[in-house]
Parts: C-alpha cells; sequence; structure tokens
C-alpha cells in the first residue's frame, strides 16, 4: 500500500513541475501533502501523520492568502537559452545525481539498536506511554530547545522583514476598512464554523494535555489551537487581537520552557525527590512541557497569521 | 534483482527528492521555488520515516510492545521537530518573496537578476 501511494506522491510532484500556474500549484500542494501523511500513517508514525496535517493546512493557507494577488504571475519565458539550457541539461545533471546517490546508497539494516533501548527503558527514564513524547522531552529535549528558538527567530524575521511605515501597524492597531475574507457573507458557513470551532479548540487542548499517552503532543495541540484563532477570524472578520502581547508572551514561554527544561533534565533536579513522589513528577514534567510548547507554537502561528493578513490588506 | 519492500519505499522517497530538485533547478518563479523547498522536505522526512519500513508495521505506542513489528520511534520524534520547522521556514519565504515583490515588481528570478544587474548590486 505505502509504494502505491509513493507512487501517487511521484506523480503529484511532477504535476507541479510540469504546471505553470500558480493557483493549481497549491492545490496540487495540498493534494501531496494529504497524501503524505497517509503514508506517514502506514509507516506506523500517526504522531507526524497528525503534525503534518496540521502543517500542509497552514501552509495552504498561508499560500492562499498571499499569493492571492500574484495568481496571475506564471513563469517568464527565458530568451536567452533554449530548451536545452531550460530542460535537458538540468534533466541530465538530475539523473546524473539520482544514479550517484543510488550507488552509494546507505544500505537499511535491520537493527535499531537505539530505538529498542529507548522502548525499553522510556517508562522509567522519562514516563508516559508514548515513547515519541518521551525521547523529545526526556532523551533529546535539546532538539525540542532548538526548535522552540527556531519558531521564536522565524516569528521575529517575519515581522522585520515585513516592516512598514505604516502607523497603525506600529501601534498594534490593525484596523481595516476593506473586508478580507467574504465567509461571515454565507449564513450557512457561519453556522457550520460556529459548531466546529469549539470543538477544535477542545481538540487542541485535549492533544496537548494527553501528549504523553496517545499520538500528539505540544507541537500538533499547538497548531490545532492557533487553527481555532483562523476560523474565528473567518467568521467574525476581526482583527482585534493584542499582538503586541501575544508576542512578548510567546517570548516569556521560550524563555520559561528553557529555564524548566535545563533546571529539570540537565540539573537533575527530580533525583532530590523521594520514590512515591519521583512517578507522579515525571507525569508533571511531560504535562508542564507539552503544554508550554503548544502555547508557543499557538502564539507564533497565531501571530504569523495575523501578519500576513496585515502584509495582504496593506495592498502591493 | 530481488529487492524488499523496505529498499523500494527508500528507492521512491529518493525519486521523489528528485523530482523536486528537477523542479528547483529548472524554475524560474519564485513562489515555485517556495513549493518545490516544502516538496523536497517532504521527501526527507518520508525518507526517515521510511528505514526499516515492513509491511503491516504498529506505531510505537504502549508500554507492551513486539519490537519485530513496531516502528523506529526515534526517526519520528526527530522528524515532528522537522516538520514544524518547514512550516516555519515556508512562511519566512512567504514574506521575504512579498518583500522581494513590493520593492521590484516581479515574481520571476531571471527579471529579479536582470533588475539588479542594472542597478549594479550584481
Amino acid at each position: 500500500m505505502t509504494p502505491i501511494l509513493l507512487g501517487f506522491l511521484i506523480i503529484t510532484g511532477i504535476f507541479i513541475v510540469l504546471e505553470r500556474n500558480i493557483a493549481r500549484i497549491i492545490i496540487y500542494l495540498a493534494i501531496f501533502s494529504l497524501i503524505a501523511s497517509v503514508c506517514y500513517m502506514l509507516m506506523g508514525s500517526p504522531d507526524v501523520a497528525m503534525a503534518e496535517a496540521i502543517a500542509s493546512a497552514f501552509t495552504v493557507i498561508f499560500f492562499i492568502i498571499c499569493f492571492e494577488k500574484y495568481f496571475s504571475f506564471t513563469d517568464a519565458v527565458i530568451g536567452t537559452s533554449g530548451i536545452a539550457g531550460r530542460r535537458i541539461i538540468p534533466l541530465v545533471f538530475t539523473l546524473g545525481l539520482f544514479g550517484l546517490v543510488m550507488y552509494f546508497r546507505p544500505i537499511s539494516y535491520d537493527t535499531m539498536y537505539l530505538g529498542e533501548l529507548y522502548l525499553a527503558n522510556f517508562t522509567t527514564d522519562v514516563g508516559g506511554e508514548n515513547p515519541v513524547t518521551a525521547i523529545y522531552l526526556g532523551y533529546r529535549v535539546y532538539d525540542t530547545l532548538f526548535e522552540a528558538l527556531v519558531v521564536v527567530v522565524s516569528v521575529v524575521a517575519a515581522i522585520h522583514l515585513s516592516a512598514f511605515s505604516d502607523e497603525k501597524v506600529k501601534t498594534g492597531q490593525l484596523i481595516t476598512k476593506e473586508t478580507h475574507s467574504e465567509v461571515h457573507e454565507s449564513g450557512l458557513a457561519v453556522y457550520a464554523i460556529q459548531i466546529i470551532c469549539p470543538l477544535m479548540l477542545l481538540y487542541g487542548v485535549y492533544l496537548v494535555l494527553n501528549g504523553h499517552l496517545t499520538p500528539g503532543g505540544g507541537f500538533q495541540g499547538g497548531l490545532a489551537i492557533a487553527s481555532f484563532f483562523i476560523c474565528r477570524y473567518m467568521i467574525y472578520n476581526v482583527t482585534d487581537l493584542p499582538i503586541r502581547k501575544i508576542i512578548r508572551m510567546e517570548e516569556l514561554v521560550f524563555v520559561s520552557i528553557t529555564i524548566f527544561a535545563v533546571s529539570i533534565v540537565f540539573l537533575g533536579a527530580m533525583a532530590y525527590l523521594p520514590e512515591d513522589l519521583y512517578l507522579t513528577f515525571q507525569i508533571g514534567y511531560m504535562l508542564i512541557m507539552n503544554g508550554l510548547i503548544g502555547l508557543k507554537v499557538a502564539c507564533g502561528f497565531i501571530i504569523l497569521f495575523y501578519r500576513y493578513i496585515v502584509i495582504e490588506h496593506d495592498g502591493v | 534483482m530481488d529487492m524488499n519492500v523496505t529498499e523500494i519505499v527508500e528507492i521512491l522517497t529518493l525519486v521523489l527528492f528528485f523530482v523536486g530538485f528537477y523542479g528547483l533547478i529548472t524554475t524560474t518563479n519564485i513562489v515555485k521555488s517556495i513549493v518545490f523547498i516544502s516538496l523536497i522536505e517532504t521527501a526527507v522526512v518520508l525518507f526517515f520515516l521510511g528505514i526499516g519500513y515492513q509491511m503491516g508495521i504498529m506505531p510505537p505506542i504502549g508500554t507492551d510492545l513486539d519490537y519485530a513489528n513496531v516502528a523506529d520511534p526515534l526517526p519520528q520524534a526527530l522528524m515532528i521537530t522537522a516538520v514544524v520547522i518547514g512550516l516555519t521556514g515556508t512562511a519566512v519565504n512567504i514574506v521575504m518573496f512579498i518583500t522581494i515583490f513590493r520593492k521590484y515588481g516581479t515574481a520571476s528570478w531571471e527579471n529579479l537578476k536582470n533588475k539588479n544587474s542594472e542597478q549594479g548590486l550584481c
């Protein structure tokens, strides 16, 4: 089943290569991410499948918001180099690289030494019932810290790359005259989204709180919580969130993640606890870390989404 | 040439990676470049998760696990991070494209190069 789906992925990729219309490319990208998500699920990794499903929805929303005005721009045909320069030579180069990689291909061994070590010990070392969460919160918590740092840096970069001289952006008053989304004019859509919205928020909180027991965790739950705010924007068409305060909150949450993780994991604060408190505190550590990561990811993507709305409204 | 399903999955993900690579080096549109970067990221994630793939492999949830038929949890924990970082990278790429579009009024790498060389920037 998985090889067939991978074949579909390759076909979709070739469609994207051959297509020149930007709007169709974005639709193909959504289909591509959906098939990829099913592939991850069949490869036995529901955590990554969930993350990819929500992340691809965000990618498509970002693309559609930002490229609405640029849909008419297609590839400019280059006059200087002919079909050989544009297509044939890159194709030969790519095929040569592919042959080289196939020749020096890493051979898959059947052993998974480190994985088995983690699977055997994660309940006593870190706690919980989901080894994936145990790895990214316990054994490899450095990765999570740097991931959090990358999210903060991206948000800061997105804000500073789109720095305007506009006063209303500087003061955080995002008052917009024209309406961006026309969803609020359709009664059926508003009614449907109003029913779905609270369930999405509930689902995000569930993913965050049950990350150590079931597939899910801070990243996926945070993205689901951020999608609640996107739906809220679509039905009420309001930009009244205090973005400055959310940015400050994200920075504070990042600092607290770092301090908490460093004090618990690297300094070994849990070793001083008595035996009966130890198990309780393990679960508490995972809950707090998942909650903080979820809050931080949600803050970051709310800021990015509202920044895009401001960029879009500002006009070209 | 006998190949098991693990090798087939590995080769297909490599093919997908090079489809994205070919698109990235041939396209002249900035938006398409951003799309191909996210496509290559998906191929890399698929490659990592496909290591040791078997038919009917089980997700590693729970405590009583049969190690012979369960997926490796280590690449999964790394790839969750990679997916989220890929999303933020795409977001920053989009903002950079919009800044370039406002400054130069073009969505094509070639036109951008021409405009830069007119101004003596490169």
